[in-house]
Formats: C-alpha cells, structure tokens, sequence
C-alpha cells in the first residue's frame, strides 16, 4: 500500500487556488475579530471603561455563532473534500466546546468568586478563600465523610443485588412475575420513595414497619433518632431503590453465561458453591465492574431522599455532599462557595473513579 | 381562609335555609345588574349588601369555587377601580405578574380577579407561576442576575429587603392608598412592614403570625388537676400562660396517659428538625417572649452594627428550654419538623400544645386526619414571667405582669409594583390599579372566607357577625379569629427584619440547631455562639454597612 491510496475514496480531486484559500482564510479571521470586537466592547462597556455596548452578552453569542459557520465553511473553502469530511464532526465539537467548555470555564470563575445572590454588591473574585473556608468547614468534610459510608454500602447492595439475580436466573415459579417485581422499585422516583416509605412507612406512630417493630417488641421504635439508625434507614431505601438496577444488569450477565462452561464443571464434579466461586464469580467480574462503577456514580449523587427525609440530620448525621451543597447554593443563595464545592466535589470524584479502574483494571489484568 | 377551615364548613354547615338564603342572595344581586349596589339603599348600606352577597359566592355549602366565582368576586369588586380608571384606559399595556401557584390558589385566584379588570381597562396580564419552592431561588436570581422581567409581583414581607432596599420597587402612590383602605389593616401591617425609607410599596393580601394551640381535655382532666396540685405545683392546672409554665407541664405530663387516645401523653412539642428556614420561626415563638423587650424593637440583632443577638441570654434560655425537655418529647422527635408537629403529630392525637400558623386551629375540625377536633383552644403565643433588657444587659420583670411577645412569622404575602414600570405611566397606573384591584377591602373579604390560600388581615375581616350571616359557625369562627387577632394587635409583637437575605440567616441557623440538638455541642451557648458566628459570616458576605442600613430602615429607626 503506498502513501497515494486514497483509503476514504475521494471522488474528485480538488483544485484550490491561492485567492480561494485567500478568501477561506479571510473568512476566519474577519467572523474572528468580529467575535472579538464584540467581546471586548461589551467587557469593557461592563466594566465601565466604555459608554456605549450591549443591552447584554446576547450580541457575542450571535458572534460566536456566525464564527463557527465561517468556520466550518472555511474548511470547504480552503481544503476542499478533506474538509467536507471534518466537517462531519467539526460541528459537534463546536458545539460541545460551546455547552461543556464555556460552561466549565464560567462555573470556574464562580468558584473563585465572592458571589452571594443577597448580595447587593454582586460577584467579586476572592481567590483561594472559598478554598480555605471549604477546608475549615465542617459540614462539608462531614458530608464527604458520609459518603465514604455510603459508597461503601454499595458492597452489601452488590451481594444482594447478584443473590437476587441468581435466584431468578434459575428455575423459579412465576420467574417472569419475580423479575418485574423485583424491577418496580427502581421505577419508582426517589422523592416518591422518600414519602411513602420514609415518611409514611416508617412514621414512628402510625406507620406499618413502626407498628410491626412494637407488635414484635420495640416498645418505642424510632427509624431516624441516632445518627447511626438514621445513616442506615437512608442506606436501606436508596439501597431498595437502585438493587434492582444492579440486580437486572448481573442477571444480564449470568445470561450470557455459556452453558457449556457451568456444565463442564459440573463434569469435573464441582460443587454448586465450587462452581460459583472458580466459575461463575470469575466470568462475572467484568459485568460487576461495571454495575458497581455506575452504582457508585449514582451514589455519589445522593441527595433526593435525604433531603425529603432527614433534611440532612440529626446533625448531620445523614447528609451528603450533594445535599449539603443544596442547602448552600439553594437555601442560602451563596453561589460562589456552592459552585466551588461542586467543582471539588467534580474532581474528588473523577480521581477517586480513575484510582478505582486503575485497581481494577491491575487486578483483573495482572502484568506478570 | 385556608381550604380546609373552608371544607369543613362547607360539609357541616350546610343547610337547606343557608343554601335558599344564598341563592335568593345571588338572584338579588343578579336582579341588580350584577353589582349588588342595593338599589334602594344608601351608601353605608350598598356597602354592606356588597360584601354580604360577595359572602354569597359560591355560597357556603355549594361547593369549592370556580374560575367563573373568581371573575365574578374580581367583576363585583370593580367599583374603585372604575373611579379612578376609564374604560379603556390601559389598552395596549401588557403587565407581567410573578406569584405562587401553590395548592391551585394565589395566582390561580388572580387571574380570575383580574379578568373583569383586564376587559374594563383594556391591559392584558401575562403570568408567570412558580411553586412555593423555586419562589426564593427564582427571586434571588432575577435580581442577582438584574433580569427582573415582571412587573407586578406576590412576594412576602421579608423579601421587602432584598426588592424594595435595593430600589427594584415602585413607590405607591397615593391613590392607591385610598383604594385599598390601608387604615383598615391590622396594626402589625401598617409600617413600617411594607414601607422602606418611609416610602410605602406593598398591597397587603395576607397576614401571618404564630399561635398557640392547646389541648382543652388535657387542661380540663381532672385526674391531671388532682396529680398537679398533689406534687405541689404552683397555681392551678391550666393552660400555660408563660413558657416556664409550659416547660413545667410539658415535664410533668411524661408518664401520663393522653385523655383522648390512652397513649403516653406529651406536653409542648418543638420541631427538631430544619424546614428550609421556616424551621426557625419555631425557635423564635419560643424566644420572643424572652428576648423581644417593650422597649426595644429590636430582638434579632443589634440595630447599630447587625451583631446577632441570637447567643444573648434569652436565645439561649429558649434554646436551653427545648433541650430540657427534648427527653419528655414523642419518640423520634429530633426528626420531626414543623409539618410534623402541627400535622402527624398534633393533629393526630400527639402532644398537647404546638405553635403554628393559624392552619392548626383551622385544620382541627376539618383535616380527615384530624382526631383533636373537639378539644382544641387557641390563644396567642405563652409569655415570659421576665424578660432580658438586652440593652441593660440583665432579666427584668416587668410591672405589667409577664412579657408577651407574639411572632409574626411571616408578616403575610403582598402584591408589589416594580420600579421598571415607573418610566412609563401608562404602565405604571396600569400596574398599581391591577395591584390595588386585588387588595381591594371588599375583595379581600372574600379572600379570606373562601380558600385562596390567605388568612384575615384587616380589621374589617374581624366582624364575626358578616361570617356568621355567611353560614359560618359563630363559637368556631370566634375563637380562630380572635386568637389571630390578639395576636396582630398585640403592642410588643415581634416583626421579624426585612433584611436581604434573611432566609439565609435562617437555614444556617437550622443547621446548627440539629447539631446543638443532636448533642453536637458541650452547651447552649456554645452553640448558639456558632449560629451567631455563621451569621457574621453572612453579614460580612452581604455587607455589615448596608445590612446594618436596610435592617435600621426595616425597624423605622
């Protein structure tokens, strides 16, 4: 194969002249200082240093639109078919450098800014102090202690998550029954949960569970009194919501199990435990990689029931980062601090999630 | 009137008499064109026939209301508008208005209100619903953002600081404050609630204030009497006037048995747990009677430089008191907030004292769950035997007997103008008629008899005799009304600042409360040193200056 094949199958071959790419170029560059004589009146029509501007920002948006078409048609211009074919994809990156770039950028500045919306003052840049009180607070490190407790109770929803899915995946009665069963709860919405079991249910004087802990003996039961029974009663209902997600993608997976694999180690005389730890387990580590990895990721964003239920407490016994951000950001109006709690919150996560695959991915891939 | 004091009145006082007196009522005022004006009558009189056939619409026992009820109160009501405005006269104009859509009211009642007005006037109203809890971060955002894009707005009095002290309001003008009868408020209303810098911007639609409720079968049990006076307790067995009383109850009730259910008996219940900032109001109805001085308006924090005075003496006492008697509370309480308390808990049997708003008396003979119906009294929050002179820096005891101080958590909703619609005034008539419409004393009357989601507020709306003529209970409507009325009325009542902002004070104080509750904290004091802490903090944040400002204008001071 030489380096003249043309593996895309380009059908014409172009003849660009010096003035068409001229003209390419020219389009670039002249929407590019449009663009950014747009931007800098307006910043400096915002920042008092000019008379006149914009009502608001919208003109540079228009801006920054009629760039990328000039752009993308630039790319015809001045590469001809090679550039027809970027701009299959050109499109989507200015777009998604228009809604998550721009986006990251702007929330960036908030974080480091002094921004309480009661504040008559507005938005100021403050540095690193937003740091420093996020390191002084307790209520947040409390929360990201929570979580720890959270996430770690994913283990517990696993197992019950892959006994469950055994159980359907073998020759049940009503199998198919058990399996939408099983499902509901999962299509029920978190706040919806909250109510009819957090609030309703479990209600220390009226509610069923509680009526059933006196009939079995608990004088006087009290789901949400300590922060320990609290922590768990919030575990257990996010747990009764998402095994089921977890359960429906193991099933999945024992499933796609090859028949022949469980057989033959039955042959071997394997013992049913034998066969699910040496076989079973084994071939399901991928799958349960993954159903854990998403889980954790939903843990992570725990706040709904928390906040219908426990409202965080007692003492912030319950609350989670999210939850705790809510009531910054919401309740509070102080977006600057809220909107950096976030962005740590954003990069604990990313690292705590790449470490994890990394374990994982050395664990399951040993490199001898 | 709340839906559920309006329901239960309508299933139980229902009659073929009061359905036949409604219905001649609404053919007269139909043989009248409409208006009910009384053809036959003088002025003093058409104004009463007035208001009496407003009191027709549905009728008590006919049903909830309905839009075309709405247009016909908002048709009825159209006199002063019509004196001051032309037909025709704001053709062209287009207003937007900002309110609630909670429970199918407030801005659902509006726009049937407003309907006749729009066809008289010729404007045209565009509304934007919001629930209850996107309200605040909406508002907060609007004007962070500077994209105020509405033009009339319902908002509470303690937003005032955050719209009206930031010069985002229109000034009333005066004759608006002929239209709506403004002296006809109750006293708690006048100003300087509604007024910043001595400039008047609010329409008042509601009013608000906490109450306390009671359990009449406990204090008239005389098993509990004979127990009360054999362990030597002071005075009679009775409904506690003051919070030493109540403390004192609420701990002697523990171990007994509930007149009503024969489940374990309970005293004073406190909310434990947050609710987004309303949570604190709570705290407060316990402390006001301590920390609200006659002599001082101040009680939240100091006038001259905002330093809270949530960590003085009084907030203290109050915090120490719940603490005291968080053991002698129901199970589970430190996860229960105000909800709780006044609705799975109160209601249902649980506890035999609650602050509130005026939705407990109002829901105990009518909520289905509902068990207290029968045994419930009112009266305005308990008082303190001393009170702390924050100023003098001690406990005093006042001449007069204990201090009360009842909490107007709250102050109500009102209808504001916004200043965008001052350079034009066109729109700026337009905007403070369709405001002084929906204020209207007439209207208003309506708007508390029939569920709109607003509670009595003028003086006026106090002549039991009109509710009574209406088809309502007079012994019921006595009580509930009166103990509100105490209340407004009450010279050291305690009017919460109408700061920037002051929701955020609020919920942060929530959160140190549930951890000084859960134990958190060596002592009161210690943690409400941290509430006062997080409330420099925010001070700071805001502004110490223009806090100190808003809050010394808020006051009148």
């Amino acid at each position: 194969m030489t380096a003249q094949v043309d593996l895309l199958h380009v059908v014409t071959t172009d003849n660009i002249t010096p003035r068409r790419i001229a003209l390419g170029r020219t389009l670039v560059w002249g929407s590019a200082g449009i663009l950014f004589l747009l931007i800098a009146i307006q910043a400096l029509f915002e920042y008092g240093y000019l008379s006149f501007g914009f009502e608001n920002w919208r003109p540079v948006l228009y801006g920054y639109a009629f760039w990328a078409f000039c752009f993308c048609a630039s790319q015809v211009i001045i590469r001809g078919e090679q550039g027809k074919r970027a701009l299959f994809v050109l499109p989507a990156v200015l777009f998604v450098a228009s809604m998550v770039i721009f986006p990251l950028l702007f929330g960036l500045s908030i974080a480091f800014s002094d921004w309480n919306l009661a504040s008559p003052d507005g938005r100021s840049f403050n540095g690193l102090d937003n740091v420093r009180q996020m390191w002084a607070d307790p209520y947040y490190w409390n929360a990201l202690k929570n979580m720890v407790y959270y996430t770690m109770a994913i283990l517990v929803e696993y197992a019950i998550a892959f006994g469950l899915a055994l159980l359907l995946n073998s020759q049940i009665r009503a199998q198919k029954f058990f399996r939408v069963a099983f499902l509901m709860p999962l299509m029920l919405s978190p706040v919806a949960v909250s109510w009819m079991v957090g609030k309703s249910m479990l209600e220390v004087r009226f509610g069923p569970i509680a009526r059933l802990a006196r009939w079995i003996g608990w004088d006087s039961p009290s789901f949400f009194g300590t922060p320990e029974m609290a922590r768990t009663m919030v575990m257990v209902m996010d747990a009764w919501t998402f095994i089921p997600f977890m359960m429906i993608m193991i099933l999945a997976g024992l499933q796609a199990i090859p028949k022949e694999v469980q057989e033959a180690a039955k042959v071997d005389g394997a013992s049913a435990i034998q066969a699910f730890w040496q076989v079973v387990f084994p071939l399901m580590l991928p799958i349960s990689i993954t159903a854990v990895l998403i889980r954790i990721i939903f843990k992570l964003k725990l706040a709904d029931i928390i906040i219908t239920v426990t409202s965080g407490g007692p003492g912030g016994a319950t609350d989670s980062v999210t939850s705790f951000i809510f009531r910054e950001y919401r309740d509070r109006s102080n977006v600057g601090y809220g909107t950096l709690l976030a962005m740590v919150y954003l990069v604990v996560i990313i690292i705590a999630i790449t470490i994890f695959m990394k374990l994982v991915d050395r664990w399951m891939n040993p490199r001898y | 009137m709340k839906v559920e004091l309006y329901n239960r009145m309508r299933r139980g006082q229902m009659s073929r008499r009061g359905m036949l007196k409604g219905a001649a009522s609404i053919g007269a005022v139909a043989a009248a064109g409409g208006l009910g004006l009384g053809l036959n009558t003088g002025p003093a009189n058409a104004a009463t026939d007035l208001r009496a056939a407003l009191l027709k619409i549905p009728g008590v026992g006919t049903g909830s209301p309905s839009d075309a009820d709405y247009q016909k109160v908002g048709e009825m009501t159209l006199g002063p508008t019509k004196a001051v405005v032309e037909e025709g006269e704001f053709e062209g104009v287009e207003l937007t208005f900002l309110g609630l859509n909670n429970q199918n009211q407030h801005n659902f009642l509006f726009r049937g209100f407003l309907k006749p007005w729009e066809k008289y006037t010729g404007a045209k109203i565009k509304w934007i619903d919001l629930a209850q809890a996107d309200y605040n971060a909406r508002l907060q955002q609007s004007i962070a953002t500077q994209t105020v894009d509405f033009d009339i707005i319902e908002m509470g009095a303690p937003f005032e600081g955050d719209v009206t002290g930031r010069g985002l309001a229109s000034e009333m003008p005066e004759w608006v404050k002929d239209v709506i009868d403004m002296d006809d408020y109750v006293d708690y209303l006048k100003a300087p609630v509604g007024t910043w810098n001595g400039k008047t911007y609010r329409v008042s639609i509601d009013g608000d204030c906490h109450n306390f409720n009671y359990r009449t079968d406990y204090f008239e049990n005389e098993d509990f009497a004979a127990a009360w006076a054999a362990e030597g307790h002071d005075g009679p067995w009775e409904v506690p006037a003051t919070w030493q009383k109540v403390q004192e109850v609420t701990k002697f009730l523990t171990g007994k048995k509930d007149p009503l259910s024969g489940l374990d008996a309970h005293g004073y219940l406190d909310p434990l747990k947050g609710w987004g900032g309303f949570g604190f109001y709570f705290l407060a109805s316990r402390a006001t009677a301590y920390a609200k001085h006659p002599d001082d308006p101040a009680w939240l924090f100091d006038p001259e430089d905002m330093k809270p005075r949530v960590n003085n003496e009084a907030w203290v006492r109050a915090i120490q008191d719940v603490l005291d008697v968080m053991a002698d509370q129901p199970t589970d309480q430190i996860n229960a907030d105000p909800g709780t308390t006044a609705f799975q808990q109160f209601l249902a049997g649980t506890g035999s004292m609650v602050s509130w708003w005026g939705d407990v008396g109002a829901g105990a003979k009518t909520s289905d769950s509902s068990v207290v119906g029968e045994v419930t009294g009112f009266s305005i929050l308990p008082g303190s035997d001393d009170v702390w002179n924050h100023k003098e820096g001690k406990w005093e005891t006042l001449d007069s007997g204990p201090n009360h101080a009842p909490n107007m958590a709250y102050i109500g909703w009102g209808v504001y103008v916004m200043a965008r619609v001052d350079a034009d005034p066109k729109r700026h008539k337009a905007a403070w008629s369709a405001a002084a419409h929906l204020g209207g004393k007439d209207l208003s009357l309506w708007a508390s008899a029939y569920p709109s989601g607003f509670q009595p507020y003028r003086k006026s709306h106090f002549n039991v005799s009109e509710w009574t003529e209406a088809g309502y209970d007079e012994a019921f409507i006595d009580d509930y009304l009166s103990s509100e009325a105490d209340s407004y009325n009450h010279p050291n009542a305690a009017i919460e600042p109408r700061i920037p902002g002051i929701f955020q004070y609020y919920s942060v104080a929530e959160d140190e409360l549930a951890k000084i509750y859960a134990g958190q904290y060596a002592s009161a004091q210690e943690g409400a040193d941290a509430i006062a802490a997080a409330w420099e903090k925010i001070t700071d944040q805001i502004g110490r200056e223009s806090q100190t400002a808003l809050y010394r204008a808020s006051l009148n001071l």
